[in-house]
């Protein structure tokens, strides 16, 4: 019984939730990344590597 | 300017001294990797290079070879732009010269230790992490003097946002760590030897989640930090997007840490763990296409520049490079893909792909940009770095292209069938099919290290052309500030950019999901997996021999796993079962079939057919490219360590009784006599502590426990 657990891993439904919630949580990364209001601080550091040494 | 900082200036200067070290550290490390892997393709052109001895034979010089590349050449590169480029972004003096030293120093010498031990064939036998437990404590050791040395610079930096290369960075420190103390973990048999906790299916899980993640973590996540610091650099120019960069970082360390059971299709690994690594694998085409595409279009507009700066030749190719290598590695891990490339020289092609191409070109590139900047000078010859380009190029090309052509070639013969038969039974015929394109891999070996030797000399001129004295420059900037978190919509992104053991935390955590969710339940497979019928622990004897087996860096060229595919069953016979390996401190899987399978060699041969094969491998198979191995013939088996080996393999759980343990030496020397007295009786006088004898023994335990009938 443990054994096959551990080698078939037969819930679906939790390889469907997985799914879900790390789908949903990469559509809330996009969201905040793109944000638009962000501008001016992603300005500011895509710049560091050019300031002056 | 949005940082929050106080409006007293701070002066502060770099260390460029420890950059330097390390940059001239990678360029000799860099053609020693490059001189071995040389040497060892021409072994496989022509066997006789093997030279007979036992320290220059291919199966201890591929380990020297991996390992001087990865963490020689590369690693030495990959200190020298993070502390260069970490001590800018961070608007501060690394945190102690003193550790930076100790780090530096530390590293050399672990180099050299393992240039020392691998071809004495001190080595624990698992893939990119063969060196034995004290240079395995020395580098834990140095590591964390990096992690406290960077970490350190972090806390008391001067620019309160962490760019993105700096998050790689962190990254590449805390994941290797953990893959690092998790994969080394072992218990001494001596000084210089040791067995690793896990045994067969664990081992393996750990091992390759390890070995990939060396790939992800010590050979992309730190170049992806250079990447995105110095391609703006010799642009001048921003990155292309930096909010791709963010996606980019979390979706890659995230995706890449599940990938590792690729290398293990088809094996005894549970289905859903290879399902989940083939997926997870597929998926990391489009962070790595992000990352290429991100470093790419950095130059639009710009690409005029490309035609004459050699540094953004390099960069462009290296990244081009990255970018194929990612496409072909999602390709390879689909399992209907795999069953055909696992094993062959294409694996070898798509390897060199990303370090001869990816790798190497970026630490050229990195060599080119830094050295005239730090020795206050201009590089010697813009033309020979030109020149260098185009030979690596070429180089690489035919490198990769000889490579997929011997691994399609000879994988086609091997599944190859006439019916219900397979059309090439036997094995070296699919290797004198590829043995010219051996050649060719050499050819293009050469090109690219003729190139390196141009870049020595480059670097070489520009340096003692270089001003003697050169002041350290002094920089100021403000103290930063503490740091409030605000609720406002600006300051809660910057919060997570700002707060550096936050974002420590949430990469491990990152790491983790992944890591814990495939290797738990592979750890507790001993509770469920049983040995077959009649399935015992190796006899002293064969224990020994097995130990001589990894030493020699046989699980270099030979797999010990006989896949579910029709033809491997075959080629080999039964499939391989998981049960079969639960004593296997460490697994001897393999990942490449230079030579056959030796899973189901016992029994196959007479223990006269490996004495003679051992001796030379031509007297039984003419047109074998084996090396042959005299030395197991005149040297003495070793049992000063017999019993404790079999007293530490007891505490692993192999079940050895005490009554074993204690006669281990005794059961040893008649075992290996009753060998002996059988290759006499065939006319073959063999000393009777002969080191062949208990690798014969060995080989012919390599069998199904139902299939285990008298010796031969």
């Amino acid at each position: 019984m443990k054994s096959d657990y551990l080698k078939l891993f037969p819930f679906t439904s939790l390889t469907c939730l997985g799914l879900a919630i790390f789908f949903l949580f990469f559509l809330g990364v996009l969201v905040w990344v793109f944000w638009p209001q962000r501008k001016k601080v992603y300005d500011y550091i895509q710049n560091l590597p050019l300031q002056a040494e | 300017m949005v940082t929050e900082q106080s409006t007293k200036l701070e002066t502060f200067s770099f260390d460029d001294n420890i950059v330097k070290k390390f940059l001239l550290a990678t360029v000799v490390w860099g053609a020693v990797a490059l001189l071995v892997g040389i040497i060892i393709a021409s072994q496989l052109a022509n066997w006789k290079l093997n030279l007979g001895l036992p320290w220059t034979t291919f199966g201890r010089l591929r380990p020297l070879h991996t390992n001087a590349a990865i963490f020689a050449f590369i690693g030495n590169a990959v200190f020298a732009g993070v502390y260069h480029s970490s001590q800018r972004l961070l608007k501060a003096r690394m945190f102690s010269d003193i550790l930076s030293k100790l780090h530096f120093w530390g590293w050399q010498l672990i180099i050299v230790a393992a240039a020392i031990t691998l071809p004495l064939g001190i080595t624990v036998g698992k893939e990119y992490a063969e060196l034995e437990w004290p240079i395995d404590l020395l580098i834990a050791v140095v590591w964390v003097i990096f992690a406290i040395n960077f970490f350190g610079t972090i806390f008391k930096r001067r620019e309160r946002h962490m760019y993105v290369a700096i998050w790689f960075y962190i990254a590449t420190i805390v994941t290797v760590a953990i893959l690092h103390i998790v994969n080394s973990l072992a218990i001494p048999v001596s000084f210089f030897h040791s067995y690793t906790v896990f045994a067969g299916v664990q081992d393996a899980m750990v091992q390759w989640w390890y070995g990939h993640n060396a790939v992800a973590f010590f050979l992309t996540t730190p170049f992806l930090g250079l990447m995105y610091y110095y391609v703006p650099k010799a642009i001048n120019r921003p990155i292309y997007s930096y909010r791709l960069s963010i996606i980019h970082f979390w979706a890659l360390v995230f995706i890449y840490i599940w990938a590792g059971p690729h290398h293990l299709l088809f094996s005894v690994l549970p289905d859903w763990a290879q399902t989940l690594g083939m997926v997870f694998s597929v998926m990391l085409l489009a962070p790595s296409w992000g990352g290429m595409v991100n470093g790419l279009l950095t130059l639009r507009g710009a690409w005029d520049r490309v035609k004459s700066d050699p540094v953004l030749k390099f960069l462009v190719a290296a990244i081009t490079f990255y970018g194929m290598s990612t496409f072909e590695g999602p390709l390879l891990s689909i399992k209907s893909v795999n069953a055909l490339a696992h094993f062959s020289d294409w694996i070898i092609g798509h390897v060199h792909s990303g370090a001869l191409g990816w790798n190497g070109f970026m630490v050229f590139a990195i060599l080119y940009y830094l050295v005239p900047k730090l020795w206050n000078t201009k590089l010697y010859s813009t033309k020979l770095a030109t020149i260098h380009f185009w030979v690596g190029t070429l180089g690489i090309v035919i490198y990769m292209m000889s490579m997929w052509a011997s691994g399609i070639t000879q994988g086609l013969m091997w599944r190859a069938m006439d019916g219900s038969h397979l059309m090439y039974p036997d094995f070296v015929e699919t290797v004198v099919r590829i043995a010219p394109l051996y050649t060719i891999r050499l050819i293009g070996g050469l090109l690219y290290f003729s190139g390196y030797l141009l870049l020595i000399f480059n670097i070489f001129k520009t340096i003692v052309s270089a001003p003697k004295v050169s002041e350290e420059t002094v920089y100021s900037a403000p103290a930063l500030a503490p740091f409030h978190h605000d609720a406002n919509q600006e300051n809660g992104h910057r919060f997570l950019e700002g707060t550096a053991d936050l974002f420590i935390i949430l990469s491990i955590v990152a790491i983790l999901i992944g890591s814990v969710i495939e290797i738990l339940p592979t750890l507790v497979s001993h509770t469920y997996v049983k040995p077959l019928p009649g399935q015992t622990p190796y006899t002293a004897l064969e224990l020994t021999g097995r130990d001589i087996y990894i030493r020699e860096g046989c699980y270099t060229c030979h797999s010990q796993m006989v896949r579910p595919l029709s033809y491997d069953v075959l080629r080999y016979g039964e499939r391989s079962r998981m049960e079969e390996y639960i004593y296997d401190h460490p697994f001897q899987w393999g990942s490449k079939r230079t030579g056959p399978d030796l899973a189901r060699v016992g029994g196959k041969y007479p223990d006269l057919w490996h004495y003679r094969h051992m001796k030379d491998p031509r007297d039984v198979t003419p047109k074998s490219i084996m090396p042959s191995y005299p030395w197991l013939l005149t040297q003495r088996i070793d049992y000063s360590i017999l019993s404790r080996k079999l007293v530490v393999m007891k505490q692993l759980g192999v079940p050895y009784s005490d009554s074993t343990i204690s006669k281990a030496v005794d059961s040893a020397q008649a075992q290996a006599a009753q060998i002996a007295q059988g290759l006499e009786a065939q006319g073959l006088p063999v000393k009777k502590d002969s080191e062949i004898l208990a690798l014969i023994a060995y080989l012919q335990k390599l069998r199904l426990p139902s299939n285990q009938g008298a010796a031969q």
